[in-house]
């Protein structure tokens, strides 16, 4: 009886996540055999829908500081996870990391970001994972 | 042996996450969500004319709560094949990845429509019901429609206009809320690329077994396109708390980048 019980559950679980559409596809418009870690200043956060955006003076290969676009999630899914405007605006002029994957379209320094290191340090989600790199450890 | 079983009960629910684990970089962000059902929560509330009240804030999923960023895969429920027509088959088929988004609605910031506020929406919804009347709001691009649902006839055929969420009317049928729309705008899609004909009628099905959860069913029918009707799984939400937010499409790239990428891959196409 337990293990029915057990086996409900789990399969509940697992029907539970609809990890819902988005806005649209990840995978047309972005690469994600092609992300890297980006460090440099936040410049600006665009908190719109359908995608919200942030700005970053990084480095590119060539050692030039160039602005980099950031697509995030939508301001409902950033919101819902922690991801406020204040939460992000709180860092703009301030060093941060942001996980990010290459435009398809080969548009200069355009990428879609899964998380971002906030200058605090936290470490907040902000769009699909793309690379499975979210683990088990649930902070809430 | 009870402790076995409970110890393989969860290596079974975590082993799809310990796979990835072990094979990518691990980060713990902020924002993922565990999927927990919810429970059941006890009865459905009623309204004074003694109809189910459908009222709440409703979450795709059984968790009562925003499940974008799940720590677990989707798993769709098994449906029939859509019965297409062959041509229509054949022009379904067709579709690139890049057409189908080029072509969604969610892309596009353009109305969704019927059903599509139901099945081309992730977000969260709100319905009111009172006696009469369904008033139902996603937060997808602040959309809405309301439906009587005194079960009045649809307006006369000469009065019928192409809309985005068709000529609506609703009865009760028990405790499920029927809602039935035609004269539906061609532009919108059922879901996924699946076009219809100016002939489209869509069944829509509520009901709320119990306090925390609404299902949701449809049935197509569309005779220039289909060779027989077709009817969905039952799609279930939940009771959220929380109140919609504001979500206004002004800020939309993908378009213009996405056109861009069609153009490069037609220049590299032989």
């Amino acid at each position: 009886m337990r293990a029915t019980a057990g086996i409900t559950f789990c399969l509940l679980v697992l029907l539970a996540s609809s990890p819902a559409m988005a806005h649209h596809a990840f995978a047309v418009e972005f690469d994600a055999s092609k992300c890297s870690d980006i460090i440099g200043t936040l410049t600006k956060v665009a908190y719109e829908n359908p995608h919200a955006y942030v700005f970053v003076n990084g480095k590119n290969p060539a050692g030039e500081t160039v602005e980099m676009t950031f697509q995030l999630s939508s301001t409902s899914n950033l919101k819902r996870g922690g991801a406020t405007f204040a939460a992000l605006n709180g860092s703009v002029n301030k060093e941060v990391t942001v996980r990010g994957c290459l435009s398809r379209n080969g548009t200069d320094n355009r990428y879609a970001a899964s998380f971002i290191k906030l200058a605090d340090g936290t470490i907040q989600r902000v769009g699909q994972d793309v690379e499975g790199i979210f683990g088990t450890k649930l902070w809430r | 042996m009870k402790t076995c079983t409970g110890v393989i009960l969860v290596l079974f629910c975590i082993a799809p996450v310990g796979a990835f684990a072990q094979e990518k970089p691990f980060v713990q962000a902020r924002g993922s969500v565990v999927p927990v059902p919810l429970p059941p929560g006890g009865p459905a509330p009623r309204m004074s004319d003694g109809h189910v009240d459908l009222s709440g804030v409703w979450f795709p999923g059984p968790t009562g709560k925003a499940n974008a960023w799940s720590v677990l895969p989707e798993q769709r429920a098994k449906e029939d094949p859509i019965p297409f027509q062959p041509w229509a088959e054949a022009k379904y088929k067709s579709f690139s990845r890049l057409d189908l988004e080029l072509g969604s609605a969610n892309v596009n910031c353009t109305p969704v429509g019927t059903p599509g506020m139901f099945t081309d929406n992730a977000y969260v919804h709100q319905i009111d019901t009172k006696p009469g009347q369904f008033i139902h709001l996603i937060e997808n691009n602040n959309r809405w429609r309301v439906v009587h649902t005194d079960g009045r006839p649809h307006k006369k055929p000469d009065d019928l206009e192409p809309l985005f969420n068709g000529d609506e009317t609703a009865r009760w049928e028990g405790d499920t809320l029927v809602i039935d729309s035609i004269s539906i705008d061609e532009r919108t899609w059922i879901k996924d690329g699946w076009f219809h004909s100016d002939q489209l009628h869509v069944i829509e099905r509520l009901r709320r077994p119990s306090l925390n959860y609404l299902e949701y069913q449809y049935t197509i029918e569309d005779p220039k396109v289909l060779t027989k009707p077709w009817t969905s799984a039952w799609a279930t939400l939940s009771l959220g708390h929380e109140d919609l937010t504001e979500n206004f499409c002004t800020r939309n790239e993908n378009v213009d980048q996405l056109k861009k990428l069609a153009d490069q891959q037609k220049e590299t196409r032989p």
